[in-house]
């Protein structure tokens, strides 16, 4: 789907909680905070990680010049299962 | 003496093959740019048409007027708990408006999309899914897109 998006000329990000998986299939841009799969943009009701996630998420977005590279994000949210 | 004893062999192990890179660059600042959401977390509006949870190629167009708190997950592949007590986690659209409001970004895009992942026919996604969502996005003067997956 990213790479979709990518080839019809609009830049991507992703916000992956699997870097392995995403780095395999063939991402352009991605970043990895540490979450569990289903809150990729982090914890619920925590405005204040979302909102960090999404920015930095945008950063590198710009940020970011060679394609394939994972950026671990510095926010980290353990679910209680 | 040659040490090969079979010659061509590969292994029976299916291993992917990472495909080669796509890159569309970055041509404006985070402050003139308008953003969209894609999500393969399976969010979609609650009036539309639940995923199939056994695998589902197609996609739902997500407008920036449904509020929020009218959306909602249909998908088999994942804890679905963190997300429906909050769409946020996996779709932060509440936090894009809030990003667009500060100024940070120049504006939030008028659609979004929403599909499964984890599974269902990869050539149409691939071939039909991937390029109407991104059509979608080109007709709406999206200037970057934030995706959640993986």
């Amino acid at each position: 789907m990213q790479r979709a998006i990518e080839a019809a000329g609009i830049p991507t990000i992703i916000i992956a909680a699997l870097p392995p998986v995403v780095r395999q299939t063939g991402t352009p841009r991605a970043v990895a905070p540490r979450v569990p799969m289903g809150a990729n943009a982090g914890e619920p009701h925590n405005v204040e990680m979302q909102t960090g996630i999404v920015k930095a998420t945008l950063e590198q977005l710009v940020k970011l010049d060679t394609p394939g590279k994972v950026v671990p994000l510095p926010f980290e949210y353990v679910a209680k299962v | 003496m040659s040490l090969t004893v079979v010659k061509g062999l590969q292994s029976e192990i299916f291993v992917p093959v990472t495909p080669p890179p796509v890159w569309a660059p970055v041509k404006k600042e985070l402050k003139d740019m308008t953003i969209a959401l894609a999500t393969a977390a399976g969010v979609h509006h609650k009036e539309q048409k639940r995923f199939n949870l056994a695998g589902d190629f197609t996609w739902r167009k997500i407008t920036d007027k449904m509020p929020s708190d009218e959306l909602m997950v249909s998908h088999g592949g994942y804890d679905n708990s963190d997300v429906n007590k909050d769409i946020n986690c996996m779709f932060p659209i509440d936090r894009i408006h809030e990003l667009a409001k500060e100024g940070f970004i120049k504006a939030c895009a008028p659609v979004h999309a929403g599909f499964m992942g984890g599974g269902g026919n990869q050539e149409k996604f691939k071939h039909e899914t991937g390029p109407a969502i991104a059509k979608m996005f080109v007709e709406e003067g999206v200037d970057a897109v934030i995706l959640t997956a993986g």
